[in-house]
């Protein structure tokens, strides 16, 4: 309903919005790519679209109907989800696929954009609910992006979709991340159900949990957005709502090659181990492994552990050039095929290291083999953008500080946006913020800076910075914090562990809008996927809180401290207190009128008290036991009788 | 009421008065006593395993088969390049690393103590465990050169081939940094404090380069001491070596598992401080504890696992002893399930003890049971001290109760009419007395003498090693003299009382008191050392010899009726002994039973202050050294009234 308005914008704005349309409605595609030290990249991506007239009418083809009703429940335009594991290796694998932009921090990040008709605290509500439902259908904890997890980034996120135009007024973009949840195959099976062929046909049916989370870096995403074509090209054609799932593995082929049903990695024996000969003392009992050289071999069914079953060509026109897997590696290098089609153009027209292929209709079981080549010139990676990693100096329970370096390794300088989440708990100084040269020192100017302050137990931290990287330096950010300590009840279960902070995200603004930017970011052009720059991210941090022991030697303490304090409090009684007779005591003013009053109560309520017990009532009986209690005893003071019965009290009183 | 009133009636009791000299002593028999009782199996108890996930020894262990060619092949390597040059052979390794398929990564580090320099490079890599998240990581340690100055050339090779071999395996939920320092204490400790921070300030005495790369939270560390080379040599037994910096300990989970692993799942027998023929009976628990005892008041790293400890990372060295039949392949297969174990932490090692008396590698002493003996140590210079304040506030008449004759005394104008609440009450005179206390020149002293601490602790520890010993030569010298010429000073010039020198002992010994309990919660063992040889401050009474009238000491008092000559006797021993442990004296004594070399000592103190960050000598030097020349002055100050 909120997308349909969208055709009635202005012809200026729609005009600036790129037109890309009219694919398939569902398409497939695997890129493989061997990286350095045997490593092999693949990256999944699935893409199915729907008009957005059948959207709101609720007819659902390729779309998935579970995640469609959520979003139009809560009223999102535009939903990117990521679950990601391991690390990017940036020094030896280059720069990130897809630009970073269909990565995630490790463990769980959200962010969406939701409409924001209603006010705040419905967007909000919004959010809830949009959370609860995705940890729902995708078994994660996502309901746990609380207020405590959510920030709304200005600079970081751009819309993907080009319903841009009504932004500003329209749509809300909340950002949530849970670094400590554990990417597992249960996030998996879901993932692949939202897919037409459900992993059983097609690419997606080499998906297989033992592999994907063996893989030394993994993410998987799935990116809602809204696409509208253009009103300047064609007025006919409808919006269209894209969803794209994307799962990007690096798998070490080495591993992943290990048969199934033995997956120890026992030594190898001796024979199999290639020997440096030209060591001395190599012999029968001294074996110096040789470094490995050449490209490994590998096929699809060994990494993967099954081959490509059938295909999952279901678009009507599919005589479009559908490419299903793209091939990266050099043109020198052999490749076996077992019934894959070479689509056409075979080889890419301006690199030719890139092959492409398609699926063949009606072939059960597709295979790809690489065989192991000695002398096979690596490809080279471009660089990456800009290299991050962040770390938390300093030890012991009270402070610390952050510590991001940044180095750009590019001959220009590049604009950068910064944005870190942190959670209540962590309570940075920001007096103490510094972005300075590695080298000399020498402060960098920020030029924007958007920080929202926690509130305890309410609210995290959103830090947004802005700044320029120099060509070819190594910039350092760093501020000191603070910890706070928790409730004895807000501790998790494994409170030793430590408590994860989330990832930072780092966008590099693209070259040619880093001037131009400001004008970007406000909103007008819903830039492409080129404009948006790239992204990266650090991994995530572990905070050690302090933390009360738990077990045993805290009661211990607890029950000595009492004693100790119960020894104390007696003797310093004993020590302090004056002990003077009762004549001693100087009277008060007021002490005359307090005896009298007394005098004239006591009068009354032993008159009262007599009757009571004449008559003989259950509270009369019960007065009378405690009354002739205090009668034999005689040591009862008034407040010993006060607190069972008021009335005894006086009466007791007046036995004194 | 009538207990209360009881106790406070008890507050004049004479007996009372004389007590704390014999409590005091009493804390300190107790004390000492109570650490001989310790290795009696009541009040020991048998090593376990605490934290449940770690599941010691519950792995199979595959390291072996063609991992011991690759080992051997590494040795041979690491024995060809021992005698190159430092550079040659950094490189020699880093390529080593890079053919494994790892990234080398190196940091400089320079300390500068006492016109020495300690320079060396340590090499590291990280193993970037495939379930990780670079949130946790464990470390394995192989200086190049062990504690002792060998070239570590089996326990370098064997973490060389273990990094090989574990790079294999996908189970590992943390990364694992290989760190080779090119030697034992002072490249880890500067590796580690490296790893904390970002300052890269260099002082006059410290250098440490940034670490280039970096991985997470430090979970524990492993440092393997194997310095056979390609010879080969079988070993016997395990020595794990456990001591951290400051008496600081690893988590009791930590040892119990590699004991566990190595004991029960690979047969190697394990030990503790070397010694190797333990049979579990008192004199060899006694033994084991007295080591600890001695390693842990010293404070100073015992191996590379020594500097992980002050950053709360728990670590172990494992080290090769003896004549044996395990070869090196099952101190490999050791150290692969010890990591194993701590790759299964779900959280960082908490659940187990972190203060205890080890007795033997199974049987420990938790802090329960033994820190009572250094609080009592400690609290008897509490007692005396309250006793000295209740005393000074008394008239001096009070101090000569002889009992037996008090009536006559008492009717000497001694007592006092006194009418309150109509009623006339005769008390003596003593008892209504109050006497005021002057408190300024007490304080004055006890602070000025606390604050001259600093001068012993900075002329040892900036002096060139070439005149360290003549430095504590002028400082024992200056020790002697000093508290007579204070006393002289103070009695003379200032003409303190005699009220005024109890104050002032009191407040030494409060501090004493204080400071020492407080640091047996930290390091016992140092707390209870310097409490032991500081008890005879307790007992230090001004000197009475040939002064008229003989209201002397309380120890005297506490003698009873023993004449005069078993007064002197007493005082003269008290002397004596006060003189014989004093800290330049201790120190001297140390060398001689340890059989070193003074400016070694001196030397090894010094470096320990400036590059472990060891606080004994300040313990030493600021609160020991203060309270033995506070004692004398006490004990000066009687003998120089008389001359007076």
């Amino acid at each position: 309903m909120k997308l349909t308005h969208l055709l009635a914008l202005p012809a200026s704005l729609l005009a600036l919005l790129t037109p890309t349309l009219a694919g398939p409605e569902y398409n497939e595609h695997l890129h493989l790519l061997p990286l350095s030290n045997d490593y092999l990249y693949a990256g999944f991506n699935f893409t199915s679209t729907t008009s957005l007239s059948a959207y709101e009418s609720h007819h659902y083809r390729y779309f998935p109907r579970s995640l469609g009703q959520i979003l139009q429940y809560t009223h999102t335009s535009e939903l990117h989800l990521r679950f990601a594991l391991g690390r990017w290796d940036d020094e030896s694998w280059g720069a990130r696929p897809r630009d970073g932009g269909r990565e995630g921090g490790t463990g769980v990040e959200l962010w969406a954009w939701i409409d924001r008709d209603g006010g705040g605290e419905k967007v909000e509500e919004r959010w809830g609910d949009l959370v609860n439902s995705l940890s729902g259908l995708f078994c994660a904890s996502l309901n746990f992006i609380d207020g405590t997890k959510t920030v709304r980034p200005v600079l970081s996120f751009e819309s993907e979709g080009s319903s841009r135009g009504s932004d500003g007024v329209g749509q809300q973009l909340l950002h949530g991340t849970l670094p400590n949840e554990v990417v597992c195959t249960e996030n998996l099976t879901p993932f692949l159900k939202l897919l037409p062929c459900k992993g059983k046909a097609g690419i997606s049916s080499l998906l297989d949990g033992h592999k994907v989370f063996d893989a030394n870096w993994q993410t998987m995403s799935i990116d809602v957005r809204p696409i509208c074509p253009s009103s300047a090209t064609n007025t006919d054609d409808e919006c269209m709502l894209e969803i794209q799932q994307t799962v990007d593995v690096v798998l070490d082929i080495e591993r992943s090659m290990r048969p199934r049903d033995d997956p120890i990695p026992r030594p190898r024996p001796i024979e199999e181990i290639e020997c440096d000969e030209t060591k001395h003392y190599n012999g029968p009992d001294s074996c110096y492994p040789k470094r490995k050289e050449g490209a490994m071999g590998w096929s699809l069914s060994k990494i993967f552990g099954t081959p490509v079953l059938g295909s999952c060509h279901l678009a009507e026109d599919d005589a479009h050039e559908n490419v299903d897997i793209t091939l990266e590696v050099p043109s020198t290098r052999v490749v076996e095929t077992s019934a894959l089609q070479l689509s056409s153009p075979v080889v890419d027209a301006q690199n030719t290291d890139i092959r492409h292929f398609k699926l063949q209709e009606g072939i059960h079981r597709t295979d790809l083999t690489l065989p192991y080549q000695p002398n096979v010139a690596s490809t080279l990676r471009s660089q990456p953008p800009l290299y991050a990693t962040r770390q938390i100096t300093g030890h012991g329970q009270e402070r610390g500080g952050m510590h991001t370096l940044l180095h750009n390794p590019h001959p220009y300088p590049q604009t950068i946006i910064y944005l870190e989440t942190l959670p209540w708990f962590l309570r940075p100084y920001m007096h103490t913020l510094k972005i300075s040269h590695k080298s000399s020192s020498k402060t960098v100017e920020l030029e924007k800076m958007f920080y929202t302050p926690a509130i305890d137990r309410k609210r995290a931290t959103k830090l947004e910075v802005q700044f320029t990287v120099p060509a070819s330096t190594t910039l350092e950010l760093t501020y000191d914090f603070e910890k706070a300590v928790l409730r004895y009840t807000e501790y998790p279960p494994d409170a030793n562990r430590g408590f994860d902070i989330a990832a930072a995200v780092i966008r590099v603004l693209p070259q040619s809008q880093t001037a131009a930017q400001s004008q970007a970011q406000s909103g007008a052009a819903g830039s492409g996927c080129k404009g948006r720059g790239s992204y990266l991210r650090t991994t995530s941090l572990l905070l050690p809180l302090p933390t009360p022991d738990f077990s045993m030697p805290y009661n211990v303490i607890i029950l000595t401290s009492t004693v100790i304090a119960l020894g104390f409090g007696s003797i310093f009684n004993l020590v302090v207190r004056r002990f003077v007779l009762v004549g001693e005591v100087p009277r008060g003013p007021l002490h005359a009128v307090v005896a009298r009053v007394r005098e004239l109560v006591g009068k009354v309520r032993g008159g009262k008290m007599g009757k009571a017990g004449d008559v003989g009532g259950d509270l009369g009986g019960a007065d009378e036991d405690s009354g002739s209690g205090g009668k034999d005893t005689g040591v009862s003071t008034g407040k010993s009788g006060g607190i069972s019965d008021p009335v005894m009290g006086s009466g007791s009183d007046k036995v004194d | 009421m009538p207990l209360l009133a009881r106790l406070l009636t008890l507050r004049n009791s004479p007996l009372l008065l004389q007590l704390p000299p014999f409590a005091s002593a009493l804390c300190i028999v107790v004390g000492i006593a109570w650490l001989f009782i310790l290795p009696l199996d009541e009040y020991s108890r048998q090593t376990y395993v605490s934290e449940n996930a770690i599941l010691p020894g519950q792995v199979h262990t595959y390291f072996g088969g063609s991992e011991h060619n690759v080992f051997r092949a590494y040795r041979q390597e690491v024995y060809g390049i021992s005698g190159w040059d430092e550079r040659d052979r950094l490189n020699a390794v880093e390529s080593v690393i890079r053919d494994i398929g790892l990234k080398p990564a190196r940091q400089d580090y320079r300390y500068t103590v006492a016109g020495e320099d300690i320079e060396g490079t340590n090499l590291y890599t990280i193993l970037q465990g495939p379930r990780a998240d670079a949130t946790e990581a464990m470390v394995l340690i192989a200086a190049w050169r062990n504690f002792d100055g060998q070239v570590n050339f089996s326990g370098v090779a064997l973490v060389l081939t273990l990094a090989r071999y574990f790079k294999r395996w996908s189970i590992w939920s943390k990364d694992i940094i290989v760190l080779i320092p090119s030697d034992s204490t002072y490249g880890p400790e500067a590796w580690v404090s490296a790893y904390h921070s970002t300052a890269t300030e260099v002082t006059s005495s410290r250098n440490v380069s940034e670490l280039p790369i970096k991985a997470g939270a430090l979970q524990a560390a492993v440092a393997i001491d194997y310095p056979v080379g390609p010879w080969g040599h079988r070993f016997d037994k395990l020595d794990i070596l456990y001591d951290g910096i400051n008496g600081a300990l690893p988590n009791l989970d930590l040892l119990n598992t590699a004991v566990s692993i190595a004991n029960g799942q690979m047969g190697i027998g394990c030990s503790l401080h070397g010694i190797t023929a333990h049979s579990d009976k008192y004199p060899d628990r006694l033994k084991i504890l007295t080591k600890g005892v001695i390693t842990q008041s010293a404070g100073h790293a015992t191996g590379p696992h020594s500097a992980f400890m002050p950053y709360h990372v728990d670590a172990i060295t494992l080290k090769t002893l003896g004549d044996g039949w395990h070869d090196e392949m099952s101190l490999g297969r050791t150290t692969e399930s010890i990591f194993r174990s701590i790759n299964n932490l779900l959280e960082h090692l908490h659940q187990s003890f972190f203060f205890y008396i080890l007795l033997g590698a199974q049987r420990f002493v938790s802090i329960g049971n033994y820190l009572p003996a250094a609080m009592l140590i400690a609290g008897n210079f509490t007692v005396t001290a309250l006793a000295l304040w209740v005393q000074s506030g008394r008239a001096p008449i009070a101090s000569s109760p002889k009992s037996g004759s008090t009536n006559k005394q008492l009717q000497e104008g001694q007592l006092e009419v006194v009418k309150t609440a109509g009623a006339i009450v005769l008390i003596p005179k003593q008892a209504t007395r109050t006497v005021q206390r002057q408190l300024f020149v007490p304080v004055l002293a006890v602070l000025a003498v606390h604050l001259l601490g600093i001068l012993p602790i900075q002329a040892l520890n900036t002096l060139n090693r070439a005149y360290l010993s003549l430095g504590l030569r002028i400082i024992a010298a200056i020790s002697y003299i000093l508290p007579a010429f204070i006393a002289i000073i103070l009695v003379r010039g200032v003409k303190v009382s005699r009220q005024q020198i109890q104050i002032m002992q009191s407040f030494s010994l409060l501090l004493l008191g204080a400071a020492l309990s407080t640091l047996a919660t930290l390091n016992f063992s140092l707390a209870f050392v310097v409490g032991v040889l500081a008890a005879p401050l307790s007992f230090v009474r001004p000197l009475s010899i040939g002064r008229r009238s003989s209201n002397g000491s309380d120890v005297a008092i506490a003698m009873g009726s023993m004449g005069r000559y078993g007064q002197y006797l007493v005082e003269i021993l008290g002397a004596l002994t006060w003189t014989a442990v004093s800290p330049p004296t201790v120190l001297y004594a140390m060398t001689w039973y340890f059989d070193k070399d003074m400016q070694w000592m001196l030397l090894e103190m010094a470096k320990g202050w400036h590059a472990q960050g060891v606080y004994t000598p300040l313990v030493i030097w600021s609160i020991w050294w203060p309270a033995w020349i506070l004692g004398g002055i006490v004990l000066v100050a009687g003998a120089a009234e008389r001359v007076e």
